[in-house]
This record gives C-alpha cells, sequence and structure tokens, in this order.
C-alpha cells in the first residue's frame, strides 16, 4: 500500500499528437480518484501510464517512494480492471483469478485458500470452475475485481470497469466496488466518463480534459466549485445551465437575452473581481436544483432572489422530481466536449436546444407545457465565468 | 404459378449438384472397386460391377511385399516428412504470426507483405533455387532437403497473424503483463493456448500440402527408400505395363495393385480431415465475432 505521485507526466505519441500534457496527481495511501472527462481526454492514456502499458514520455511516476517510469509492468506491484474485462478465455475462473498467484510462485494451497476467499467476497464461489465464456456480464466483472484484489498489490487501477453493464447492475456494483476498495484500502485509480460513477465512487475527483487536468478536488467541492465551464457543465446531471448575459454598469444589473436582471449588492459583495466586468460579456452559470418558481409566496427563505422568465417547453416527470426544459432568448453556451459519450449528459444534451435551460423541482409544482414561468435563483447559487477564458470569477 | 416455379428452381438446382456429384465421385467410387477385380476386369468390365474378395486380398498382398514392403517404407517416409515439417512449421509459424500481430518492430509491414508475397508463390517455382541450396550444403538425398523446405510455410504465419491480430484483444496480453508474465509467459500461457483451433488449421493445411508433395521429394531424394508415397507411386506407375510398355526387369504391377497403393497414399489425408473437422471449423471461423 503506498501513495502514487504523478509529475508533470506527459504522453506524446510518435505521430506527434499529445495525448496527456504536464499532469500532476497525487492519490494517497488509501485514496480513491477518480479520473473523469469526455471521451478521448487522456485520463484511460494516463491511467496506462501509471500501469507502465504506456511509455511515458516524460514527467516522473512514483509509486511509494520508487521512481517508476522505466519499471516494466509485472515489477510494479498493481492490479488492473479492464474496461472489456480481459478474462483468459481458455482458463476458468479459479484459473483467472489465482493466475497472478501463479505467476509469483505462490505455494498451491495458498493459491487454493486465496482463491476460494476471494470467490466468497465476490459470490462467485458458484461459478469457480465455469469458463468466462459461459458467465453473464456482471460475474465477468466481478471475476476481474477478483483477479485484481487476490493479489492485495500496492495499487488498483480500474479503466471504466463498469461501463459495459446495464444500468441497473451499474448501480449495485458502483457501491460494491466502492465498498470493496474501503475495505482493502488501497491507493485506487479509477477511469470513467461517467460523471455520476465519479461523484458517487471517489474521495477525489480529477477533471480532464484533452490531456490536461482542470481540477481535483472532492465531488462535493468540484461539483459547488467549479473552476471552469466545462468542469461546471460536465459534473451534475442534467448539467448546469450556462447562459451568455453582459453585466451593466458597475455590475449591478445583468441582461440576460432581452431581460434585465437587477442584482443584489450581496453578489458584488461576494465577488468584488465582478466590477471588472461591467458593461462586458460574460456566462453565468446556475444549477437545475437552484431554479424555483417565483410566488408571491416563495420568497421567504431569507436569501437573496434574482427572477426571469422562461417559456415551457417540455416537462419529463421522474417521480420524485420534474425536469422542466424551458426556453427564454439568452444564447446557451455549452463547452466541447461537455456531453460526448456521456450516457446521461447526452439525454439532457440532444433535448436541450441552444437558448434552453433546466430546472428541477417538486413533483407537484404546478406547470404547464406552453405557458410562461417566472423562475427564481438564489443568488448565492449562482456562477460567474469570464466569456473568454471560460474561467470561474470565484472572487 | 409460384409453386411451380419454386418448384422448377428447386429440382433444377437439385439436377446440377447431382450432376456435380457423380462428377466428382464416381473416380471415387471406381477407385475403390478397383482393386476387388483382375487387371483385364478392370478395363473391359462393367465399371461400378464389385469383384471379389479374393482379388482385394492378392492385391493388397502384392502391393504391401512389392520390393520388400517398400509401400510401408514410403508410407513411413511420408510420414517422417511431413509431420517433421509440421512440428516446424507451427514452431515458427505461431510465435511468428503473434509477433506480427502485437509487437511494433521496424520492418513490420515489409515482412508482412513478403509473406504475403512468398505465400502466394507457387511450391513447384522455388524446387530449383532449393535444390541448389541444399545442394550446396551437401544435403541433397537427407531426409533435411525435405523437411526443411516443407516447414517452411508463409500460409501457417499469415493464419496465425490474422488470428492474433482479430481474436486476441491486446487487454488481454496486458492483463497477463500486469498480472506478472514475462514477455515469453504472455505467449506460453495466454496467447499460445488460445491459438488452439489456429494450431489445427496450420497442423491441417500444412500436412496436406507436405503429404501431397510430389515435385521437391521427386528432386531432393534420388534412393528409391527415400521416397515419400507420392514419389514412391511415380515408381510404381513405371513398374505397370500398362503405363509402361517398356518395363523390364522388375516386377510387374497391375493397375489393381496400383489402386491399392493409391488408396493408402490418400487415406491419411481423408482420416485426419475427418477427426480435425471440427475443430478446423471453428479454426475457419476465429475471429469471425468478437466477444
Amino acid at each position: 500500500m503506498c501513495p502514487v505521485t504523478l509529475e508533470k507526466l506527459t504522453k506524446v505519441y510518435p505521430n506527434g499528437y499529445e495525448a496527456v500534457h504536464e499532469f500532476d496527481l497525487e492519490v494517497a495511501d488509501g485514496e480513491f480518484m477518480v479520473l473523469v472527462g469526455p471521451s478521448g481526454c487522456g485520463k484511460t492514456t494516463a491511467m496506462r501510464m501509471v500501469a507502465g502499458l504506456e511509455q511515458i514520455s516524460s514527467g516522473t511516476l512514483r509509486i511509494g517512494d520508487r521512481i517508476m517510469n522505466d519499471v516494466s509492468p509485472r515489477d510494479r506491484d498493481i492490479a488492473m480492471v479492464f474496461q472489456n474485462y480481459a478474462l483468459y478465455p481458455h482458463m476458468t475462473v479459479g484459473e483467472n483469478i489465482g493466475f497472478a498467484l501463479k505467476m509469483k510462485h505462490t505455494p498451491k494451497q495458498e493459491i487454493v485458500n486465496k482463491v476460494r476467499d476471494t470467490a466468497e467476497i465476490l459470490g462467485l464461489t458458484e461459478w469457480i470452475d465455469r469458463k468466462p465464456g459461459q458467465l453473464s456480464g456482471g460475474q465477468r466483472q466481478r471475476v476481474a475485481m477478483g483477479r485484481a484484489i487476490v493479489r492485495e498489490p500496492k495499487v488498483f487501477l480500474m479503466d471504466e470497469p463498469l461501463s459495459n453493464l446495464d444500468a441497473k447492475l451499474r448501480v449495485q456494483m458502483r457501491a460494491e466496488v466502492a465498498r470493496i476498495q474501503r475495505r482493502l484500502g488501497v491507493a485506487t485509480i479509477y477511469v470513467t466518463h461517467d460523471q455520476v460513477e465519479a461523484m458517487t465512487m471517489g474521495d477525489r475527483v480529477a477533471v480532464m480534459r484533452a490531456g490536461v487536468l482542470l481540477q481535483c478536488d472532492k465531488p462535493q467541492r468540484i461539483y459547488d466549485s467549479p473552476v471552469n465551464i466545462f468542469v461546471a457543465g460536465f459534473m451534475g446531471s442534467p448539467s448546469m445551465n450556462l447562459f451568455e448575459a453582459s453585466l451593466g454598469e458597475g455590475a449591478r444589473s445583468l441582461r440576460l437575452g432581452s431581460q434585465e436582471i437587477v442584482l443584489p449588492a450581496s453578489v458584488l459583495a461576494a465577488r468584488p473581481s465582478l466590477v471588472k466586468y461591467a458593461n462586458n460579456e460574460i456566462v453565468i452559470g446556475v444549477r437545475p436544483e437552484s431554479l424555483a418558481m417565483a410566488g408571491p409566496k416563495r420568497s421567504a427563505s431569507g436569501n437573496e432572489t434574482v427572477q426571469f422568465e422562461g417559456d415551457v417547453d417540455l416537462i419529463e416527470a421522474l417521480g420524485s422530481e420534474i425536469l422542466v426544459h424551458f426556453s427564454t432568448d439568452a444564447h446557451r453556451v455549452e463547452a466541447e466536449g461537455m456531453y460526448s459519450d456521456d450516457a446521461e449528459g447526452l439525454e439532457a444534451g440532444s433535448i436541450t436546444r441552444p437558448g434552453d435551460g433546466v430546472a428541477r423541482m417538486a413533483p407537484d409544482t404546478q406547470v404547464t407545457i406552453g405557458s410562461r414561468i417566472k423562475l427564481q435563483m438564489n443568488t448565492k447559487r449562482l456562477y460567474f465565468f469570464d466569456a473568454v477564458t471560460g474561467l470561474s470569477i470565484e472572487e | 404459378m409460384r409453386l411451380f416455379n419454386r418448384i422448377w428452381s428447386r429440382t433444377f438446382a437439385y439436377v446440377v449438384l447431382l450432376g456435380f456429384t457423380a462428377f466428382f465421385v464416381v473416380p471415387v467410387i471406381w477407385l475403390l472397386l478397383s482393386p476387388t477385380k483382375t487387371d483385364h476386369e478392370l478395363v473391359v468390365g462393367n465399371p461400378f460391377a464389385i469383384g471379389t474378395l479374393h482379388n482385394l486380398s492378392h492385391a493388397i498382398h502384392v502391393m504391401f511385399t512389392f520390393e520388400d514392403y517398400a509401400l510401408l517404407n514410403w508410407l513411413k517416409n511420408s510420414a517422417i516428412y511431413s509431420f517433421g515439417g509440421i512440428v516446424i512449421a507451427l514452431a515458427c509459424s505461431i510465435p511468428a504470426g503473434y509477433g506480427l500481430a502485437h509487437t511494433q518492430f521496424i520492418g513490420r509491414r515489409t515482412l508482412l507483405g513478403v509473406t504475403l508475397f512468398v505465400m502466394i508463390m507457387p511450391a513447384t517455382a522455388l524446387v530449383l533455387p532449393l535444390f541448389l541450396e541444399a545442394n550446396a550444403v551437401h544435403a541433397v538425398g537427407t531426409p533435411w532437403s525435405v523437411i526443411l523446405p516443407f516447414s517452411f510455410f508463409p500460409f501457417g504465419v499469415y493464419l496465425a497473424y490474422i488470428f492474433y491480430s482479430s481474436s486476441v484483444p491486446k487487454d488481454l496480453l496486458a492483463a497477463a503483463r500486469i498480472d506478472g508474465c514475462n514477455e515469453w509467459n504472455v505467449f506460453r500461457r495466454v496467447a499460445l493456448p488460445l491459438a488452439r483451433p489456429i494450431i489445427a488449421l496450420v497442423t491441417f493445411f500444412a500436412f496436406v500440402a507436405n503429404w501431397n508433395n510430389f515435385f521437391l521429394p521427386f528432386v531432393m531424394l534420388p534412393n528409391s527408400t527415400n521416397y515419400p508415397l507420392p514419389v514412391g507411386l511415380q515408381d510404381l506407375l513405371a513398374a505397370t505395363p500398362a503405363f509402361n510398355p517398356g518395363q523390364g526387369g522388375q516386377v510387374p504391377i497391375y493397375r489393381p495393385e496400383l489402386a491399392i497403393a493409391t488408396i493408402v497414399a490418400m487415406a491419411p489425408v481423408l482420416i485426419v480431415f475427418l477427426f480435425a473437422q471440427r475443430s478446423l471449423v471453428s479454426g475457419m471461423l476465429a475471429g469471425a465475432t468478437k466477444e
């Protein structure tokens, strides 16, 4: 059990393509670190460099105190779970799980015991003599997990291990994987493009895009304080509503399409640097759950709110809540790659046309399609981004 | 009308099929029946008449005792040459295909191209240069002069290459590396056991090619005791008065006896095919579906 340290890790392919750029990351002993980002963002490449399956172009990789750049995969004492499981088709479940121990010349009886214990933990005892071809997707996934945990490695690497499972099983396995990891207390790097997995499983989450680490923090911190438009839009489902807007004189008002919104003084007090953007274009963001129907009796929460109007296009009833899709004449902002390859994000992205927004409301909210509604948002839950750099305006 | 059309097209299909079946099966039936007849009956009698058991046992006796059991000796030679060639061909082609499919090295594409090129080159075209080579190292007349060229089997390399590049995902090999295998163990414990259907396929094709090869051993082996079966058959033809009226000095061989020798030459390929059929089919389908 060791911490893993990546220092300025860079991968450049022979054709000149830079898949990972100066990637810094420190995974503490026992920590569950999730690498998340759209497909092609370099997260898998980064992980494969840790595994030793990709040459490191520059930078340093440490596991414990040892520099691992040129150490072969078999000497790194890591275990990896692959997206397609990569089980040995010619071996039984038991042989698959025990293979690494066999390669380490572990005594036969010890292998048998460890394989039996691991199979028991994962509920595979019944299938131990079957070949992988005779197992269901979920069972194969567990065999792959078993193969990794039986070795008691220093580091776990998991490359989208749940992406081939159906939605229900994925939720179930999500909890199971997290539980096993906590129990073993091994530093883990988990790659996924699913932000729900990232939010629910990780001790910390590292968001990547185009080979660059954008933000690495606790899931809630990333959700609450995204560093830029991309992170803001990528984390959360449905994703954050991001609109082009222009700040008025002295940053006291906001123009959203044709609507003029007066900003309370507390907004500027919390972010004095907003003054610099007065009379300029910015991007504002608001999470769907931070939007509520504005009613005469609803502003009693004590928080200052601002209001704007939208036309209801679509209502999705999810049972526990409703998603109200509305349109305004303000321009919606989408960062490139925000929705790509993300099943849940894609849904939101395909329904939401530019100019549209989503609000998450209680199921008993009275709202009809085609009506014009007044929405209010808590100013504390309002996000401001620089329209040029995309960076969050925090102070 | 539609029913009529269907019946008509069905009938047509069956007639064509039956025609082709007859075309290919009739000679085989004729061959199988011929050792039961005398040489005279074979020429003038009904081609599909069944002769006597006496004729059959006589033909077998004559053929097998011919020139001090030469037929058995040729059979043994054929087996040694064929299987010797197969063993070396497998030992080379499976690792070569694996290497071509899963490693990157300078000249890999060129090697693949060369493999394809020599694969489509007719083996007979190489016999003379091979003879000169064998002659240069004084190997002409030895079993090696046949076994070594037999073991040159680029088709096997290509089959293994196709198999490894299409049916063995790179992640599987990566998993083995992470599980503690060095490169040799990755091949030996993961890649090789997976190639079982391809090994069967290469074995079968190499066996058929080696077993039936006539020209190479004919050129390489001057001594009758070293002949494999196909070259031996040629020797028998020379001893058959019907094909070689001028033959003299030798014990004459008649056509029913020659048929026995032909059947003996054919049988191993048929038997191997019958037994290997299942793995052959799975081998040919290997890579067609991906899990």
